[in-house]
């Protein structure tokens, strides 16, 4: 995963989910608009990415193999270009106390799987400037 | 290392959520989780629920062990409040070792230390004189002794671990709080807003989420599974972060487990409750022709791990 063609000056989302095939779900969803689109199956895998990179919207999924999603969250406030990341939480897990950890962290929004292609393109419009791709 | 020693799994504590020391829940037993694994003189805990008191008190009468390691699966309090009376942590001369979820060994000690301190308890952390070691995993691996383990995040509420445990040749796995079937009622509630497209790809997203959580399991000589509710108290408990017993028979069948142990009991239930909890599961294995045994986890049970 992690691959894209990455275009300057288009905003760039993120998603990290062990699930390959909600990743395609994002990327799907999104495939209309005008963003750069990378997908990371673990926490480890994206966590190098994220060092050097400030996505404009990341999206993670909680439980995943090895660091799980508020873990991985909570390391990346860590780092200088990560403290204001707009992140929001896409689980299965539909618990209070995983909501109120994603607010102290900043998470902007803690929503329960499965969303509608329809949905993620919502949430994209709502945190980032965003324009749909020209058809020509 | 004695050759003819016992290399054993035994329950100290059983229950879920908070201790039932009731006249008629003794039979199961009322401390909350705790199980000790034994091997090769290899002390290793899972959790450390009041059950581990009276484990902490029977190490101390031992001459040959002077250290232990225990491995939490979260920090909710029947997992931990055993913690503040463990006896070997507070002797020196022990040696203690102690992992969980967290991003480091400090958080992991701030975890646990946070239930020591004043007006909540009189004694903190710093008069644990034994020698105590908190742990970090490698790549979600670690190893004690003859122990490999390795962590899997299951469904509760804050991370919460799983563990499946390798020694000699067989494997324990031990999830005391885990609810299943979870994202399986969240597409059903939504399966008639989906279209086909979206429908087909949820659909393959929860086979792949089923597949991975199998695979933490597979196999399992000894499987030790949240079995806190019965199908009527799930229904109004669905989101608590705990599992119906029947789902998590399923589970193991489907897993191709060869023991369940059902784990985490409610401690509304008495002794009675749970027996017919038991006898309906082994019904239930029986008509799926299983060749699985179900167990109920009681507190005292020992298993011998190499008749496993």
């Amino acid at each position: 995963m992690g691959e894209n063609v990455m275009t300057d000056k288009m905003p760039t989302i993120v998603v990290v989910d062990d699930s390959a095939t909600s990743i395609s779900l994002y990327q799907f969803s999104v495939e209309p608009l005008a963003v750069n689109f990378v997908g990371f199956k673990s926490s480890a895998e994206a966590l190098p990415y994220l060092q050097e990179h400030r996505p404009d919207l990341l999206f993670l999924d909680i439980i995943m193999p090895g660091m799980d999603g508020l873990s991985l969250l909570r390391h990346l406030r860590s780092f200088a270009n990560q403290k204001d990341t707009p992140v929001i939480m896409v689980t299965s897990k539909d618990y209070d106390q995983d909501r109120y950890v994603a607010k102290q962290l900043g998470a902007v929004e803690f929503l329960i799987k499965p969303l509608r292609f329809k949905e993620i393109r919502e949430l994209v419009f709502r945190h980032v400037e965003v324009k749909f791709k020209q058809s020509n | 290392m004695n050759a003819t020693a016992l290399n054993y799994i035994r329950f100290w504590g059983v229950r879920g959520s908070y201790p039932a020391p009731f006249g008629s829940h003794l039979r199961v037993g009322g401390n909350t989780s705790c199980i000790e694994l034994r091997v090769d003189d290899h002390v290793l805990v899972c959790d450390g629920g009041s059950g581990i008191i009276p484990l902490g008190n029977y190490l101390m009468t031992l001459k040959d062990i002077k250290e232990l390691t225990i491995i939490l699966t979260h920090y909710h309090w029947d997992h931990i409040s055993g913690l503040p009376f463990f006896v070997p942590a507070f002797v020196p001369g022990w040696k203690v070792n102690i992992y969980g979820p967290g991003n480091s060994q400090q958080e992991i000690e701030r975890r646990i230390s946070g239930q020591m301190v004043d007006p909540y308890f009189p004694v903190e952390v710093e008069t644990w004189l034994a020698d105590i070691h908190y742990l970090t995993a490698d790549n979600s691996q670690l190893e004690y002794g003859p122990f490999k383990m390795e962590t899997f995040n299951v469904h509760h509420p804050g991370s919460t671990f799983g563990y499946r445990i390798k020694v000699h040749d067989k494997t324990i796995v031990y999830a005391s709080d885990n609810e299943l079937k979870f994202i399986e009622k969240a597409i059903a509630d939504r399966s008639d807003e989906l279209d086909p497209r979206e429908l087909q790809l949820i659909k393959a997203m929860q086979a792949e989420e089923w597949d991975k959580s199998i695979d933490s399991i597979k196999n399992a000589h000894v499987f030790i599974h949240d079995a806190q509710y019965t199908p009527e108290d799930y229904a109004k408990k669905r989101g608590w972060g705990h599992s119906c017993y029947i789902d998590t028979a399923n589970f193991a069948m489907d897993a191709n487990v060869k023991q369940l142990y059902l784990f985490h009991v409610d401690p509304n239930y008495n002794d009675t409750k749970i027996e017919e909890l038991h006898r309906s599961t082994v019904k239930l294995i029986h008509e799926r022709q299983s060749q699985m045994e179900c167990h109920i986890a009681r507190e005292g049970l020992i298993i011998d791990i190499d008749k496993l």
